[in-house]
């Protein structure tokens, strides 16, 4: 059976019902067994501290576990922020999903799944 | 109050015009990017605001290793034999208006060297005034490669035509103007790559200017009263200016200059960076390729400029009384010796828009 790859959107910060609401989106993609989670910055203008937080919980999930997480940056802003709280050296980050979906860790990963499938 | 033009500072420069004459010459610097007075004063660190699709101009007044550009051309503008030069700041780029080019023209003035700070360059200015005495054309602009340098010289024609046709004399038919050809070293000061390419050949003694401190082992430079944790790392070649605190498991280096009065916290690099004056960088940060100025960040490679404000990861230290006296002790002295010769007698002009600080060399 193929990987279902799930594209999380991270939309600006909204209100605090809302920011709770995206945690509970993001972890629950996250902690889904097999899954691989794509996690999409490009409606986010910026990160706030709090933005950085989650992306770091994100992080902390995955940590020894078998899913893998991406970030899509979505502008250049947001991937000089990844880079300098060095998100970008424990997670691979993209410029677009396009991209993301090209990493060739990604695309290894749906070929064999594609051949068991066979 | 007093215009430039009714207070001149003139000065005889010897044995450079034509045939070993000696040469009339007033001085004017203008501070672009500048803003106001204040920022003139008080070199406040500060980029002016970019847009979506460009990059931000920094202070031409803002440190770089500790040096005050101004300083560098105010010395080799007294080397010429000038007492003293009119300082002025502009928003932009444009340069000093017509009506105050006419003024210097009125009071008899035969030549004004007028310097753009927007550079750093080794020019030998006496060889461009003779350059320029001995083409004869109403304006020489001196450049290298790269373009104007921001340096000119205008003789009595060109501000007197600037007046009358209330055009800025760089506006001057070509054939009325000369390039000088610079090959020596020059580098633009308002741009964060020049900045940093600055500040990498001066570590690496590539250029004259030095670092502003002592040399603990080569290629490292460290000010008065930096805090170094003693488990922060400093690769060389790196400059941390004066009063600046390093804490534990920060490094800096290679190729970084934190300028005077800023804070690097626990576990964060600085690598082939620039941190501009009175900048906190918070804990466990990567700052690689980058100039940081308070709160906002410039990528050099990619030219993004992102706020970090918002995520608490720099900000602008707020200077106490204390740090604000040492640092007008040493880069700003040029204004307190302003302000003795306003005290003497000399007056700022009216000009709102362009304000005017005569300096003493």
């Amino acid at each position: 059976m193929k990987t279902v790859w799930t594209i999380v959107p991270f939309p600006c910060a909204s209100s605090p019902t809302g920011r709770r609401a995206l945690r509970k989106d993001l972890l629950s993609s996250l902690r889904a067994s097999g899954s691989a989670v794509i996690v999409d910055l490009s409606d986010c203008r910026t990160l706030n501290h709090e933005d950085i937080d989650l992306l770091l919980e994100c992080v902390a999930q995955v940590a020894g576990r078998d899913t893998q997480v991406l970030f899509v940056a979505g502008s250049r802003v947001n991937r000089v922020l990844l880079e300098v709280t060095r998100i970008s050296s424990v997670v691979p980050v993209f410029n677009s999903v396009k991209e993301a979906l090209a990493y060739p860790q990604v695309a290894a990963e749906n070929d064999h799944e594609d051949r068991r499938a066979s | 109050m007093r215009s430039p033009g009714r207070c001149l500072c003139r000065s005889w420069v010897g044995d450079l015009g034509e045939e070993g004459k000696r040469v009339e010459l007033g001085a004017v610097v203008v501070v672009p990017a500048g803003g106001d007075v204040a920022a003139i004063h008080g070199a406040e660190p500060r980029a002016v605001a970019a847009s979506e699709n460009s990059r931000p101009l920094y202070s031409s007044r803002v440190p770089i290793l500790g040096n005050d550009v101004l300083r560098s051309w105010m010395d080799r503008v007294r080397k010429l034999g000038v007492q003293s030069l009119w300082l002025t700041s502009s928003l932009g780029d444009e340069s000093v208006s017509t009506s105050v080019l006419a003024g210097f023209a009125q009071q008899g003035v035969e030549r004004l060297l007028m310097i753009k700070l927007k550079s750093y360059a080794e020019l030998d200015l006496a060889d461009l005034l003779r350059f320029h005495c001995e083409k004869r054309n109403p304006v020489t602009e001196a450049q290298d490669a790269r373009g104007q340098l921001g340096v000119s010289l205008l003789d009595h024609l060109a501000l007197r035509a600037a007046g009358e046709n209330h055009e800025p004399p760089g506006a001057a038919r070509d054939s009325q103007r000369t390039a000088y050809q610079f090959n020596g070293y020059a580098k633009g000061i308002l741009s964060a790559r020049g900045r940093q390419e600055l500040v990498r050949d001066a570590l690496t003694g590539a250029c004259a200017i030095r670092p502003l401190g002592t040399e603990i082992r080569e290629q490292v430079w460290i000010g008065e009263g930096v805090e170094l944790a003693d488990s922060a790392r400093v690769i060389g070649p790196t400059y941390i200016g004066a009063r600046t605190i390093i804490r534990a498991g920060a490094t800096i280096g290679p190729f970084a200059s934190v300028e005077p009065d800023c804070v690097v916290d626990c576990g964060t690099t600085v690598e082939r960076s620039t941190v501009l004056p009175y900048t906190y960088l918070a804990p466990g940060l990567l700052i690689r390729g980058e100039l940081v100025d308070g709160g906002y960040l410039e990528n050099l490679g990619w030219g993004a400029v992102a706020d970090l404000h918002p995520a608490g990861l720099a900000g602008r230290i707020h200077r106490s009384e204390e740090r604000r006296q040492a640092f007008s002790k040493t880069a700003t002295d040029v204004f307190s010796r302003a302000a003795r010769a306003s005290a003497r007698g000399f007056a700022l002009p009216p000009t709102a828009s362009q304000p005017w600080v005569q300096v003493q060399l």
